[in-house]
């Protein structure tokens, strides 16, 4: 058997067991599957600051809070630990903007949710244009892939 | 089956399955915890299309979800969701689309013991470098209290429209280490290969650290390991005063890292990645809650590029008065700078939702106004008119929801647009 398949065999096996025994070990912090329902959330963007600690616990709650422009600066926080998001989001709420193929964007598909500040409002074919030129990065992040890029394809190929 | 008849047939079939499933659910409901979700739209709208100007479409969407099995604890469970559509008047407007799609269909088996979840099937995964639908396998556990790891593996779902699923595969992980909330930080890797070959191979860091005086860093850096350089580097520092929450942010994006250079990425972004652009963006936002009924904001974002030498900023303010339940007023203002006269335009937006209106036999009233003046005119036009009034009522202990709500838009693709929606929204629960 050549060396380096051996050796990186070898490595693989270690890794995985220093991983088990890692994981026997000790338990950290159970996140349970659902925000506990005799706290009462309401129904408004939940500030989890107003009962949790910013920081200190488990999670930096305060990277949680659903503030105004929430909406806009979440990728970072759910990129990190989508598992508080599934406490109360199920997936499907997340499909509603990030998905391969969802049609409606999210302003038609809840019309008259005006309070929640869906991406894309109103005419925003026109504004589209001008938000491209100067980041097309946030148009790629959701966008960047043959399927999501549909709607993309009538105009630009 | 493309025949009048048949098409009849499609459709009736298509609304007798939605139904079947809805009746069928407090059968199937016996033995498990069973959630099912069913939005149904019905749109009314006006569209130029290969065939004819101003022709009627119809299209009636189906959202399904469906969650079966352990849902409040830990243990087995099925999930669903995906939508399917029929334009009722057969016009060919969506004759390029597809007329529905499986979003996700996946067994989760969870555990409390080190946090151990695994999926099975049709799903979206999140986190690190990972935002992508796969078909395939995932887990994730943790390594005792200080370590957390998530793999995954299977087929990418964006790649499926082009040439089959043959050699096509993704697969990618995330090691993370962390101490409480004090610090996290996570490695992740990510490769996607299309028809046999690498489309996109990438490293990630991502990190979260509590620094004093409660401001919290965070941030993310992207390493493209095909082209050997840095895509992206974002960071953000967030911290409270009082009532008032700031957040700012610095971003970089090198365009030649950070726009996949393989063959499946879509136009119109494989060619930024030629040219040797590089884009950094940085700002922030404040939002100040001056007491539980008044909400105030402002952001800002500054926009500058290596190679093209002009430069562009985003201002905007908004202000939200919050009454019982969902009931809310609000306002927003924005304006887009760009050097270039064809990058600036003004936008502003009001709307109201009225939660349970006193007197009216309605569940809420709801209205949309946007309005977006352009500085220079795009298709002869300088402006654009939005504006939604929306109403609906809810029955059955409010698991049955109907909504109705009408658009008007007159903007540069569109003289002046009406659009009607009825809405359907169903939830069952057992």
């Amino acid at each position: 058997m050549p060396r380096r398949p051996l050796l990186f065999s070898l490595l693989l096996l270690f890794s995985f067991l220093l991983l088990v025994a890692c994981s026997v070990h000790d338990q950290g912090y159970s996140l349970p599957a659902q925000h506990p329902p005799e706290a009462d959330l309401g129904r408004n963007r939940p500030t989890c600051t107003d009962c949790h600690e910013e920081r200190g616990g488990p999670l930096a709650f305060a990277d949680f809070n659903h503030t105004a422009y929430f909406a806009e600066s979440h990728r970072n926080a759910a990129g990190r630990n989508v598992q508080v998001c599934n406490m109360c989001h199920q997936p499907s709420f997340c499909n509603t903007c990030h998905a391969t193929g969802i049609e409606l964007k999210p302003s038609v598909k809840n019309q008259s949710d005006t309070y929640s500040r869906t991406p894309h409002h109103g005419d925003y074919l026109s504004r589209h244009r001008i938000d491209g030129r100067i980041d097309p990065g946030s148009c790629f992040r959701c966008h960047g892939n043959p399927k999501a890029a549909r709607t993309c394809a009538p105009c630009h190929g | 089956m493309n025949s009048p008849c048949g098409k009849l047939v499609r459709r009736f079939g298509f609304l007798c399955g939605v139904c079947g499933l809805l009746l069928s659910a407090p059968t199937v409901a016996g033995a498990m915890e069973v959630r099912l979700n069913s939005q149904t739209l019905l749109l009314f709208m006006q569209r130029n299309t290969s065939t004819s100007a101003d022709a009627s479409v119809i299209p009636l969407y189906e959202y399904l979800q469906a969650d079966i099995g352990a849902r409040s604890t830990r243990g087995l469970s099925f999930h669903f969701y995906g939508w399917a559509r029929e334009d009722l008047n057969d016009s060919d407007y969506y004759k390029d689309n597809p007329d529905g799609e499986l979003l996700y269909g996946y067994l989760n088996y969870s555990r409390p013991f080190n946090n151990l979840n695994l999926r099975l099937g049709r799903q979206y995964v999140i986190g690190g470098l990972a935002n992508n639908s796969i078909d395939g396998l995932s887990l994730q556990t943790d390594l005792g209290p200080d370590f957390v790891l998530s793999i995954y593996g299977g087929l990418p779902v964006a790649f499926d429209t082009t040439a089959g699923r043959s050699g096509d595969s993704i697969f990618g992980g995330r090691l993370v280490w962390h101490s409480d909330s004090l610090h996290e930080v996570g490695l992740s890797y990510q490769k996607t290969s299309n028809d046999g070959s690498t489309e996109d191979q990438r490293l990630g860091l991502d990190l979260t650290l509590a620094l004093p005086a409660g401001v919290n860093l965070s941030g993310r850096s992207t390493y493209n390991l095909e082209s050997d350089g840095f895509g992206e580097n974002f960071y953000e520092a967030r911290f409270a005063l009082s009532d008032f929450n700031f957040r700012t942010f610095f971003e970089n994006y090198t365009y030649a890292d950070y726009f996949a250079p393989g063959k499946q990425t879509p136009n119109p972004f494989y060619v930024l990645n030629r040219g040797g652009e590089a884009q950094t963006n940085f700002g922030g936002d404040v939002v100040w809650r001056m007491s539980s009924d008044w909400e105030f904001g402002a952001k800002t974002k500054f926009y500058t590029y290596d190679v093209n030498s002009s430069s562009a900023a985003y201002y905007s303010g908004l202000i939200t008065w919050h009454g019982q339940d969902l009931t809310q007023i609000g306002g927003e203002v924005g304006t887009m700078q760009g050097d270039a006269a064809d990058n600036k335009y003004i936008l502003s937006r009001a709307f109201f939702y009225w939660d349970r209106p006193a007197g009216l036999p309605l569940a809420f009233i709801s209205g949309d106004l946007l309005y977006a003046a352009y500085d220079q005119p795009i298709y002869g036009q300088d402006n654009s008119f939005f504006a939604s009034l929306g109403a609906g009522q809810r029955f059955l202990d409010d698991r049955l929801e109907l909504k109705l709500s009408g658009d008007y838009s007159s903007d540069p693709y569109f003289d002046s647009d009406l659009r009607t929606m009825l809405v359907a929204n169903y939830r069952f629960d057992y």
